[in-house]
């Protein structure tokens, strides 16, 4: 019985979570422009999509802002971290603190804080102020899953490579970085989503004329829905799907690998 | 291990990109048009407008959370107890729609909610009279619970199944009965997820514009619609900050309350 | 066999605590020696200043004679392994081995020849492609083991080596450390908070307590004559009782004297107040009456070969431990005695607060 209750919030959940997606999904191969009326399969709206070259360029810039962004905030956030391991841990404690700022403020605060700053040294807000402020949020969630990996652990492996010969230099290359990998890969991954996923301090840190994919919908929805929308959500849904899936399933086999071993 | 010197690029993009705009927040909004030191957009919360604004936002935000929690706990506890490969495969459902971008989302119930939507369409079709769902606090709170469901779900789920079964079989053992395990001892040790959940749902529910502006239909402005259009609108950037640190206040003031919160559900374990 | 490491007066605190209150230690060439303490007494940072991991604050490190206080742990003729053995996890087996050599440009097939000697040397022949997750607990001990010796270190230091393993493994292991010690003909600085560790591998105990070395010897030495209360606490289950030198050679404790054989020119002359310890195997059974003091019996356990007993003193409050072949049973009234030699008369602790004590009396 709580076994079957179970099943049914699940599932009532699950609707509601997918049904709204599932609906954009369906319209986007509608013929007609209606939101109600099915007017037969059709792609025309995933071509509408294609050609427009503002999409294209939004597309374009919001990849280009996520990478970048990432990496930086990657460089820096993991070069802070080992800063900070050799600090006192009250002075880390008082970075950790303020690097805590952007993850807990509001976004739009994020954003107007930015904006101004941008006005007050006379920035021309375009690319580069998008690309600024993304590093700035992104730089918290490097931190964050780079600092657990620098422990003692770290510690013993870096100091027994110097016990055993190596340069400051080589044991940091070959020891400590292989151990912070996942660390600043996760941190990377985190920071490219965030950066893709924003909209609000893009919104206030973008000049006019430059586009991600998230400003360029809002003004679109704001005049009115065009069903190509509903083809971007689509693609969008889709690509996620497949990527998700895709790290779960390496996930699932480095799992299944590392339980085989510990038998 | 490392030189302390790493950590200057990190300060110096502190300083720049969290330091100073705050404090250039704070400049603005003490700052009259003519340059002066004023109250005058602090004091603008007061005004019947922004009061209005401010209520609402704190009520929707209210709601919606208390909304998420009501559906996430049983969620998070229904994933702990099913099983592993299973679970694993639920997780990847809930976060997968956190994955697309939160305006399509917040459109998709758009779609769904307008006059000549989706829901209207089935409504008729059945012979009912046409709904208006759209334009309202209550379409507001869904595409906020929509939203924002997930990152109330993902933190309670992750110290829900973090709880050893041990301590639940050992209430069971020392006599409590199925009310008493929750409130002694699932929900205290769930408290950091709960809070860190009404974090994540609050703060973003508090401070939006964007679903409001959205399925508000630019008619119902939360605290987040004043301040954007004050920004883009009106180019009051005075009057904007000023409202912004009334808002900063409001969110430092929930994160402290949430904060002891979770000290002394922390205290109460031990 | 020369002098090889001499530690001077080193001094060490960290945020103003202090960790080592000025020792001094000399290491011979080829010699076992133990660092043996309570956690926290000061041992693993002696470890640590001898591998280069530390500086001290005051003092000198030498080796052969040569001043080597600030080389670099990278540089310094010893290797390390570590509790819990800091293997690189993402290096396989002969990768780790292996490291030190590659950092001297090793070449390749003398590379593969010293990992395969190493391996062989710690019983792993073989093992070369495996992952350090699919080892044991024992096997990564061993492949640490190997990974510090395959340099050919003039001195391995071990730092709890054994700590993680279980009782069985770890006697095992004992074996094999004097075995391998005994192959490689090197110096061994042992760090261990176990006695029985101690006392079977070592030809020097250190003994550690606070900061300050309390004493130092071969295991037999140790273990007969504790130099204080600690030390003899410390290395095994024993009656350590205040006492009172009554008279020449004479030492009264819980109300009866007995007689012993340390006096005036060991420095316990009468009236002086000490420390006693009588080992509990010492303590011989006697019928009641007929020994030199009495007891009731309160409690008896079997462990393995022997009982164990806690015997109510009648004379006073003293509850006495001691160790017989035979079978008593609990509410018995026996008789004890006990040779002079084996009742060890020490100093008691010449902390400030307890000689203030004494200057009272």
């Amino acid at each position: 019985m709580k076994k079957v209750l179970g099943r049914i919030y699940i599932l009532i959940i699950m609707m509601f979570l997918y049904l709204p997606i599932l609906t954009l999904i369906v319209l986007s191969f509608n013929s007609t422009k209606s939101m109600s009326v099915w007017g037969g399969f059709s792609l025309r709206w995933y071509e509408e999509l294609f050609r427009s070259r503002i999409m294209m360029g939004a597309i374009l810039n919001t990849f280009s802002i996520a990478i970048l962004a990432a990496l930086i905030a990657t460089v820096v956030g993991t070069l802070a971290v080992l800063g900070m391991a050799a600090m006192r841990p009250r002075t880390q404690n008082v970075l950790l603190g303020f690097n805590n700022i952007p993850m807990l403020n509001a976004d739009i605060v994020t954003g107007i804080a930015l904006m101004l700053f941008f006005l007050m040294v006379g920035a021309p807000r375009g690319y580069m102020t998008i690309l600024f402020s993304h590093a700035t949020f992104c730089i918290p969630y490097v931190i964050l899953s780079v600092r657990p990996r620098v422990n003692k652990n770290t510690d013993r492996l870096y100091e027994a490579a110097l016990d055993l010969g190596a340069s400051e230099g080589y044991a940091f290359r070959r020891i400590v970085l292989p151990e912070l990998k996942p660390g600043i890969m996760s941190g990377f991954l985190l920071s490219f989503t965030m950066s893709v996923d924003d909209f609000i301090i893009t919104y206030f840190t973008r000049g006019a004329g430059i586009n991600t994919i998230s400003t360029l919908i809002y003004s679109e929805v704001k005049i009115g829905i065009r069903p190509s929308l509903f083809a971007l959500s689509t693609i969008i849904f889709v690509v996620a799907l497949v990527v998700l899936l895709f790290v779960n399933l390496r996930q699932d086999k480095a799992d299944r690998e590392t339980a085989l071993q510990a038998m | 291990m490392a030189k302390k010197t790493y950590t200057i690029p990190f300060i110096i993009w502190i300083i720049a990109g969290t330091v100073i705009p705050l404090i250039s927040i704070a400049y603005y909004g003490f700052t009259s048009r003519d340059g002066g030191f004023t109250l005058d957009n602090i004091a603008a919360i007061f005004r019947h407008d922004h009061m209005q604004a401010l209520g609402l936002s704190l009520t929707l935000a209210i709601i919606s959370t208390i909304i998420c929690l009501i559906i996430a706990f049983p969620m998070a506890m229904i994933l702990r107890e099913s099983k592993y490969g299973k679970q694993g495969f639920l997780i990847f459902v809930i976060i997968l729609p956190m994955w697309m971008n939160f305006l399509l989302r917040t459109m998709a119930w758009q779609v769904l909610l307008e006059r000549q939507g989706v829901i209207n369409a089935i409504i008729t079709a059945v012979g009912l009279p046409r709904q208006e769902m759209m334009n309202t606090p209550g379409a507001i709170v869904l595409g906020m619970v929509y939203d924002f469901l997930p990152f109330m779900i993902l933190p309670i789920y992750n110290t829900v199944s973090k709880i050893d079964n041990h301590l639940i079989e050992a209430a069971y053992d020392l006599g409590a009965n199925k009310t008493k395990v929750y409130t002694s001892v699932i929900f205290p040790l769930a408290v950091p997820g709960i809070v860190s959940g009404i974090t994540m749902v609050f703060i973003p529910a508090l401070t939006t514009f964007v679903i409001s502006n959205m399925l508000g239909g630019g008619k119902i402005n939360l605290i987040g619609n004043i301040i954007e259009q004050e920004f883009t609108v009106n180019s009051n950037w005075y009057l904007g900050s000023g409202l912004s640190l009334v808002m900063m206040v409001f969110i430092i003031i929930s994160m402290l309350l949430l904060q002891r919160f979770d000290k002394t559900g922390g205290a109460n374990l031990i | 066999m020369g002098e090889l490491i001499r530690l001077e007066g080193i001094v060490k605190s960290f945020d103003d605590t202090v960790v080592l209150n000025g020792i001094d230690l000399s290491v011979d060439e080829n010699e076992f020696v133990t660092l043996l303490g309570p956690s926290g007494c000061g041992k693993t940072t002696t470890l640590r200043i001898i591998a280069g991991f530390e500086k001290p604050d005051q003092g000198r490190v030498y080796f052969e004679g040569k001043d080597i206080t600030d080389m670099p742990a990278n540089q310094r003729p010893v290797n390390t392994v570590f509790q819990n053995y800091a293997l690189f996890p993402h290096m396989n087996v002969f990768e780790n081995i292996a490291f030190s050599l590659r950092v001297k440009n090793v070449k390749e097939d003398e590379i593969k020849k010293r990992v395969a000697k190493a391996l062989k040397q710690v019983n792993l022949k073989g093992f070369e492609n495996r992952r350090i997750d699919q080892l044991s607990g024992g096997q990564q001990q061993r492949i640490a083991m190997a990974r510090a010796i395959v340099n050919e270190p003039r001195v391995l230091l071990l730092d709890e080596p054994l700590g993680a393993l279980d009782l069985k493994l770890r006697q095992e292991m004992e074996y094999e450390l004097v075995r391998l010690k005994k192959e490689l003909g090197i110096t061994f600085i042992y760090i261990t908070h176990d006695q029985e560790e101690a006392l079977t591998m070592s030809d020097k105990v250190v003994v550690m307590n606070e900061g300050y070395i309390q004493q130092e010897g071969t295991p037999q030495e140790i273990y007969d004559e504790p130099v204080n209360a600690f030390v003899a606490d410390f290395i095994g289950d024993s009656n350590i009782v205040p006492g009172q030198m009554a008279d020449e050679k004479v030492v009264k404790i819980d109300g009866v004297e007995y007689p012993c054989i340390d006096g005036t020119a060991e420095g316990f002359p009468p009236r002086r107040r000490v420390d006693v310890v009588i080992r509990p195997e010492d303590i011989d059974i006697v019928p009641y009456g007929e020994g030199q003091w009495n007891g009731t019996i309160t409690s008896k356990l079997f462990i393995g070969v022997h009982y164990e007993m806690l015997v109510q003193s009648e004379h006073g409050k003293i509850e006495w431990l001691l160790q017989n072949y035979d079978q008593h049973e609990v509410g018995e009234k026996i008789g004890m005695k006990v040779d002079p030699e084996n009742i060890q008369i020490m100093h008691k602790p010449k902390s400030e607060a307890e000689s203030a004590i004494e200057l009272d009396i």
